[in-house]
C-alpha cells in the first residue's frame, strides 16, 4: 500500500517535471526566437553600412548584388575621409564635445553627491527642478540659449555697464567652445539632467557607514567625496562616461545651433549628403557612388565608438545590474 | 542638553555643505536653463530680430501662433505627422522594450552575447547615422511599406496584412509600425538597460514566495513584476518621449530649425512650443491611463 503511493508521487513528480521541462523548452525557444529576429534587426544596419561603404559605380547596375560584392571599392573610404575633412572635424569633436563631456561627468558627479548625501531645505524643489531639464527638451531653450552666447551677458550686467560706459564686455562664444564648456562646467549641459538622475540612485545606495567613519575623523566634505565616496563608484563613472561620451559624440543638434565654423564630426556627417554634390559627386545617394561614400563615412563616424563598446562591453554589461539607475 | 545642541550643529553644517555642493548647478540652472526657458516662452508672442550688439524684442501678441497654425500649411501637416508618428512608435517602444528586457533578463545560455548585441543601439545610437543609411538604402527590409514597387516585389510582412484583410485603420497602422520598425528597434536601447535596471531592483523574496504559492510565470508577471515597474514605466516613458522628440527626423524639430536658421526666432519658438505642449499633454494622458487600469488594479 505504501509502495504504490509513493509510486504515485514518483509518478507524479515526474508529470510535473515532465511538463516543466516542456515549458521551460518552449519559453527557451521563443527567447532565442524572438532575440535573435529582433537581433538581426539591431545588426542590419551595422552590415548594411558596412558592405554599402565598399560598393563601386559599377555593383550599383547590377541588382544581384546586395550583400556579396564582386569587388571592393577602398576609394570610398578615401573620398569619404576628404569630404568630411576628417582630421579637422575629428579635432573639433575631441576639443569641443569630449571636453565638455569631460567636464559633466565631474560637474554632474560632484552635484548628485550633494542631493543623495545631505539634507538641506531646498533640496525638494532642486529635485523638482532637475526633473524639468531632464523632461523638458534642449530644443525648447536653444534658440534664446543661440542668441545670449552670441553677446554673453549674465543678468544683463554687462549690458547696463556697456550703456553706463560705452564699452562692450559681452563676447561672443558661439562658435568656440565655450558654448559647450559653459554649460557643461555647471553641470547643465547635454543631458545632464538624465547624468544627475543616474549619480543621485547610486549615491544613495552607497553605505554611510565609511563616509560617517570619516567625518568623525575629521575630514572635511570634499575631503569624504573625494577619498571615500568617488573610488568607491566606479561602477557609476563607468556609466555615466560611456553615456557622456557617447552622448557628446553623436551630438548634432547643438553643434548645428552653436558651431558654424568649427563643426565637429556628426555636424560634418549630417551635412555630408548636401556637400557631395559640390565635390563632384552624384546627388542620388541610391544609385550613385555618393551613398558608399557617406556609408563609409558613417563607418569611419561609427568606429571609435564601436572600439570603445567592444573594449568596455563586459563592464558596461555587468554595470547595467549594479548601477541601480532606477532605484 | 549639551548634546542634542552639537548634533543639530552637525546637521546644520552638513545642509550648508550640501547646499554648497548643488550650488553651482543652481546658478547654472538659472543662466542657462531658466532664462532661456522664460525668453523662449516671451519669443513666441514677440518679434525678435537681432541687431549688431543688441537684441530687440516687440511684443505682438498671438500672431505668432495664428500665423504658424492658420497661415501656415506646412506646420500644420507638419505637426499632424509629427504627432502621428509619436502615437504609433510610443507604445511600441515601451512595449517591445519591456519584452526585450524581460527575455534579457532571464537566465540563459548566450545572455551575454544578447546583451552586448542589444546595448549596441545605446552605443552606437545616432540619429544622423540611422537617417543617412534610410537615404541610401534601395532594397531591403528597411523599405518595407515605404517604396510600393519594392513592396509588391517581396513577400514581406506588409503583404501579410494586406491578405489578412484587417480594416484599413489597423492594417495602415501595422503598416507603418513596420515600416519604421528598424527605427523602432534602435530606439529601444536606453529603455531595456531602464527596464532591466528596475527588475534587478525587484527583491527576489517576492518570487520566491510566489513559487511557494505555486504561482506561474504569466501569474509572477502581472502580479509581481509589473506593479513593481511601475515608477520605472515612468522614467521610460519620459525618457522615450524626450527621445522621440528630439530626433532628428522629426518633422517640427526640423522645420523648427529651419526658421532659425532664417532669423525667425519668435515663430520658430511657438512652433516648437505648441509641439511640446500636445506631446506633453499626450504622454501625460497615456501615464494617467496606465496607472489608473494597470498598475491601480493589483495594488
Amino acid at each position: 500500500m505504501f509502495k504504490l503511493k509513493k509510486d504515485d508521487i514518483t509518478f507524479t513528480l515526474n508529470r510535473l517535471k515532465h511538463r516543466r521541462t516542456v515549458s521551460a523548452l518552449a519559453t527557451a525557444l521563443f527567447r532565442i526566437l524572438m532575440l535573435t529576429s529582433i537581433g538581426y534587426i539591431v545588426i542590419y544596419p551595422l552590415l548594411y553600412m558596412i558592405v554599402t561603404s565598399l560598393r563601386s559605380t559599377e555593383s550599383y547596375s547590377d541588382p544581384g548584388i546586395i550583400w556579396l560584392l564582386k569587388d571592393y571599392c577602398w576609394e570610398n573610404y578615401v573620398d569619404a575621409f576628404s569630404a568630411l575633412k576628417f582630421p579637422e572635424a575629428f579635432k573639433n569633436t575631441i576639443l569641443v564635445e569630449m571636453v565638455s563631456a569631460f567636464l559633466e561627468i565631474v560637474s554632474c558627479s560632484i552635484v548628485a553627491y550633494g542631493l543623495a548625501r545631505f539634507e538641506f531645505r531646498s533640496k525638494k524643489i532642486m529635485m523638482v527642478v532637475l526633473i524639468l531639464t531632464i523632461v523638458i527638451p534642449t530644443q525648447m531653450i536653444i534658440i534664446p540659449q543661440m542668441i545670449n552666447f552670441s553677446q554673453l551677458d549674465f543678468f544683463g550686467i554687462l549690458g547696463l555697464f556697456n550703456k553706463a560706459t560705452g564699452i562692450d564686455l559681452r563676447v561672443n562664444v558661439l562658435d568656440t567652445p565655450f558654448s559647450f564648456y559653459l554649460p557643461s562646467i555647471f553641470g547643465i549641459g547635454l543631458k545632464s539632467g538624465i547624468m544627475i538622475f543616474i549619480y543621485i540612485q547610486f549615491f544613495k545606495g552607497l553605505p554611510k557607514e565609511l563616509e560617517e567613519a570619516a567625518w568623525i575623523d575629521g575630514a572635511g566634505p570634499v575631503k569624504t567625496f573625494l577619498q571615500i565616496a568617488v573610488p568607491s563608484s566606479g561602477v557609476v563613472f563607468l556609466t555615466v562616461t560611456i553615456f557622456s561620451v557617447v552622448w557628446h559624440w553623436n551630438d548634432y543638434y547643438l553643434a548645428a545651433m552653436f558651431m558654424t565654423n568649427n563643426r565637429p564630426l556628426a555636424l560634418a556627417l549630417a551635412n555630408l549628403p548636401s556637400q557631395l554634390p559640390t565635390l563632384g559627386f552624384g546627388y542620388n545617394l541610391m544609385t550613385t557612388r555618393a551613398g558608399s561614400i557617406v556609408m563609409a563615412a558613417c563607418f569611419m563616424f561609427v568606429v571609435p565608438m564601436l572600439v570603445m563598446y567592444i573594449i568596455l562591453q563586459g563592464k558596461f554589461v555587468k554595470s547595467i545590474d549594479r548601477v541601480g539607475i532606477t532605484g | 542638553m549639551k548634546k542634542a545642541v552639537k548634533h543639530r550643529g552637525i546637521e546644520t553644517l552638513k545642509a550648508k555643505y550640501g547646499f554648497r555642493f548643488a550650488l553651482p548647478w543652481c546658478i547654472g540652472v538659472v543662466i542657462f536653463f531658466f532664462v532661456p526657458l522664460i525668453q523662449s516662452v516671451i519669443y513666441v508672442f514677440s518679434d525678435v530680430s537681432l541687431a549688431a550688439g543688441s537684441i530687440e524684442i516687440n511684443f505682438e501678441g498671438l500672431t505668432n501662433i495664428k500665423e504658424v497654425l492658420f497661415t501656415d500649411a506646412n506646420y500644420t501637416n507638419n505637426l499632424g505627422g509629427a504627432i502621428g508618428k509619436f502615437a504609433y512608435s510610443f507604445p511600441v517602444i515601451m512595449i517591445l522594450s519591456l519584452i526585450l528586457g524581460i527575455l534579457l533578463n532571464q537566465k540563459f545560455h548566450g545572455r551575454i552575447f544578447y546583451r552586448a548585441l542589444y546595448f549596441l543601439p545605446v552605443i552606437v545610437a545616432s540619429g544622423v547615422v540611422m537617417e543617412l543609411i534610410f537615404m541610401t538604402r534601395s532594397s531591403d527590409i528597411a523599405s518595407i511599406g515605404t517604396d510600393a514597387s519594392v513592396r509588391d516585389n517581396m513577400i514581406s510582412a506588409a503583404t501579410v496584412i494586406d491578405w489578412l484583410g484587417l480594416p484599413v485603420t489597423v492594417s495602415s497602422y501595422l503598416d507603418n509600425v513596420i515600416s519604421q520598425i528598424m527605427n523602432l528597434v534602435w530606439s529601444c536601447g536606453v529603455q531595456i538597460i531602464l527596464w532591466i535596471a528596475g527588475m534587478q531592483a525587484i527583491p527576489d523574496l517576492l518570487y520566491e514566495v510566489a513559487k511557494v504559492e505555486g504561482a506561474t510565470k504569466w501569474e509572477e508577471f502581472w502580479f509581481i513584476t509589473f506593479p513593481m515597474l511601475s515608477r520605472v514605466t515612468v522614467l521610460v516613458a519620459v525618457y522615450t518621449m524626450v527621445d522621440l522628440v528630439t530626433a532628428k527626423t522629426d518633422l517640427v524639430m526640423e522645420q523648427a530649425y529651419q526658421y532659425t536658421q532664417q532669423q525667425s526666432y519668435g515663430t520658430a519658438s511657438a512652433m516648437l512650443w505648441i509641439y511640446f505642449i500636445i506631446i506633453g499633454l499626450l504622454t501625460g494622458a497615456l501615464l494617467l491611463c496606465f496607472t489608473r487600469f494597470c498598475a491601480k488594479r493589483w495594488e
